[in-house]
């Protein structure tokens, strides 16, 4: 079979998608990877010269709008209901800037 | 115990009108069954007696007060949902870990519509994790047995849906169906389950995995309670923009004979590989009854439909991958705490909280959407995503149906298929109908010479045509009837 990804594609791809991986998952995700892609293989080999694509079922889907009127939504404390962390009513995350941030 | 759950809307509703027995009771009943009857199936990630009560009462004050028809079509009819759809004060966990604890905030408008119609909802169903799979073996919190044989699969992703309805729990659950979701397991299961057109339900609330193919539908014991619960579902919601304006009543397609009909037939699908004997059997001795029926049976081709599924795996992977971004860790959903950088928190959360098929789908997304490897599976799957709509309307142009398997094979053992790729192909059958967008469903037609398992056969409809569909499965149902309760699960059964 083909070699389409490597494990260090595999590791790139992780990191864009963010998905942390161990080197024992990256081994086993390089194997799953290949085999599915082996599978699209038949959509590389078509004559698709002049063929329009189609990114939806409904084709003639313009932008749909609604009436911009005031509605009901979530008060603050619904909204933060599910949050992992929160804090004076805002999401809490680890701290992104000085001491301790990304780099 | 009346074992109300096992009857159909039209026997539930005489026996509520003619005061035999109450809302109330059916919703305690059905509920009760549950607790016996899932404790071998495991189709129920969670029941919710209160809601369930909540509705009942609800239906009970319209017939003291004289009128159950203003509690709605579906007034006192014990449904359910897989576990995708939101429905405000129950846990929506996609079958995942990354949102076990969440709680939803807010009602899906498939389910609201069904609520609102006066169906008692008793919980929420087991599924492949964010619906990645084809066999409810995904689940995060344990796999669902197919009624049929326990050491079978369901199918999936809306396995737990299917199951639910076969064992005779619910008179009625909701699934969805990105690739087959619907389709596969209501043919494993034996029981009637529709996926109609794109654009037909709105999906509003329910978890998106694949946003241009997403779509959700019924899973009943007959025809009738299906075109009943369509009524119900269709229609344009400003929630969702791709819902459209749909008033067709599809009950009235129940009852107009099938002579005349014109079926389709497709060479390609019935003479693929991978096609086990007995489902071929099966649907060519359904063809041969409807055309003594009175149908016409015409050959039709669609000389492209076999690139559906790589078109598939290509398109479903990049949707996920971006519909599953919204997973940060931050805003809800699972968190590896501790960490002192983002992008620690984020990759730690995702690996725990996603598992291995939702992780190899978002990768797999996240390769195809690169640049450079874009134009040369991206690009070229949205292609032939034309051809094989272009094939269809093409098809349509000579029938009004056209009848398939829903799957090549009847439900495997547990573990039989451990393969993604092999995999993939139970969905043969139901992929190409996403990618077009057309409307398809499964309908029992007994079961299997060899396995004794159910065998669903599909009906493909044109795009807006869904009403087709029900005057083909009512033909179907004619003459094999409508779906059976699996059999240790039925009246007098084992379980």
């Amino acid at each position: 079979m083909e070699q389409y990804v490597t494990e260090s594609d595999v590791r790139r791809i992780a990191e864009y998608a963010r998905i942390g991986l161990t080197e024992e998952e990256v081994a086993s995700m390089t194997v799953d990877l290949n085999s599915v892609i082996e599978t699209l293989k038949p959509i590389t080999e078509y004559n698709l010269e002049g063929v329009e694509p189609t990114f939806h079922p409904i084709g003639s889907l313009s932008n749909v709008m609604r009436e911009d009127v005031e509605g009901e939504s979530f008060t603050q404390e619904e909204a933060l209901a599910n949050a992992p962390a929160a804090q004076d009513g805002c999401f809490l995350i680890p701290s992104i800037l000085g001491e301790g941030g990304d780099k | 115990m009346g074992n109300f759950a096992m009857m159909d809307v039209a026997s539930i509703q005489a026996g509520l009108r003619a005061k035999e027995f109450t809302a109330r009771e059916v919703a305690e009943d059905a509920l009760a069954r549950v607790a016996v009857a899932d404790a071998q199936v495991h189709a129920f990630l969670e029941t919710c007696p209160d809601l369930a009560f909540a509705a009942a009462d609800r239906v009970d004050a319209a017939i003291a007060a004289g009128d159950l028809a203003k509690a709605g079509t579906l007034a006192g009819i014990p449904v359910a949902f897989k576990d995708n759809m939101n429905l405000v004060g129950t846990h929506t966990t996609c079958a995942s870990h990354m949102l076990e604890n969440y709680v939803s905030p807010y009602t899906a408008t498939c389910v609201k519509r069904i609520i609102d119609q006066g169906g008692i909802p008793l919980g929420k169903l087991n599924m492949d994790e964010f619906a990645f799979g084809s066999s409810t073996e995904n689940s995060a919190f344990g796999r669902t047995c197919n009624p049929w044989d326990l050491g079978r699969v369901p199918g999936g992703s809306s396995g737990g849906s299917a199951a639910a309805v076969a064992a005779g729990m619910c008179t009625m659950t909701l699934g969805s169906d990105t690739g087959g979701s619907i389709r596969q397991p209501g043919s494993f299961c034996g029981v009637v389950a529709v996926k109609p057109t794109y654009g037909v339900v709105s999906r509003y609330g329910v978890v998106a995995f694949g946003s241009s193919l997403d779509q959700v539908g019924p899973f009943t014991r007959n025809v009738r309670d299906a075109a009943l619960s369509l009524n119900a579902l269709a229609g344009r919601d400003v929630l969702d923009c791709t819902s459209q304006d749909v008033t067709t009543d599809f009950t009235a397609a129940l009852d107009q004979d099938v002579k005349g009909m014109r079926i389709g037939v497709v060479r390609e699908f019935m003479d693929a590989a991978g096609l086990t004997s007995e489902v071929k059997a099966k649907i060519q001795e359904a063809l041969d009854k409807l055309e003594e029926a009175g149908a016409e049976l015409v050959e039709v081709a669609l000389p492209n439909v076999h690139a559906a599924i790589s078109a598939y795996y290509v398109i479903a992977p990049c949707e996920a991958f971006s519909n599953l971004a919204r997973f940060d860790s931050v805003r809800y959903g699972f968190c590896d705490e501790g960490h002192h950088d983002l992008g620690g928190q984020y990759e730690a959360s995702r690996s725990g909280g996603f598992g291995v098929e939702a992780r190899r789908r978002i990768m797999l997304g996240s390769y195809l959407l690169s640049s450079g490897v874009y134009t040369k599976y991206y690009y070229p799957a949205q292609q032939v995503r034309t051809l094989i709509t272009q094939d269809y309307q093409k098809a349509f142009e000579q029938v009004d149906c056209i009848i398939a398997p829903a799957a090549p094979n009847v439900a495997f053992k547990f573990g039989e298929i451990s393969d993604p790729a092999t995999m993939y192909l139970s969905d043969m059958y139901t992929i190409s109908i996403n990618i077009a967008g057309n409307g398809g469903m499964s309908m029992p037609i007994g079961l299997g010479a060899d396995s004794g398992m159910p065998v669903g056969a599909q009906i493909i409809t044109p795009a807006f045509k869904d009403e087709n569909m029900i005057r083909a499965a009512a033909a179907l149902e004619r003459i094999y009837g409508t779906a059976p309760i699996a059999p240790a699960f039925a009246e007098g059964g084992a379980c």
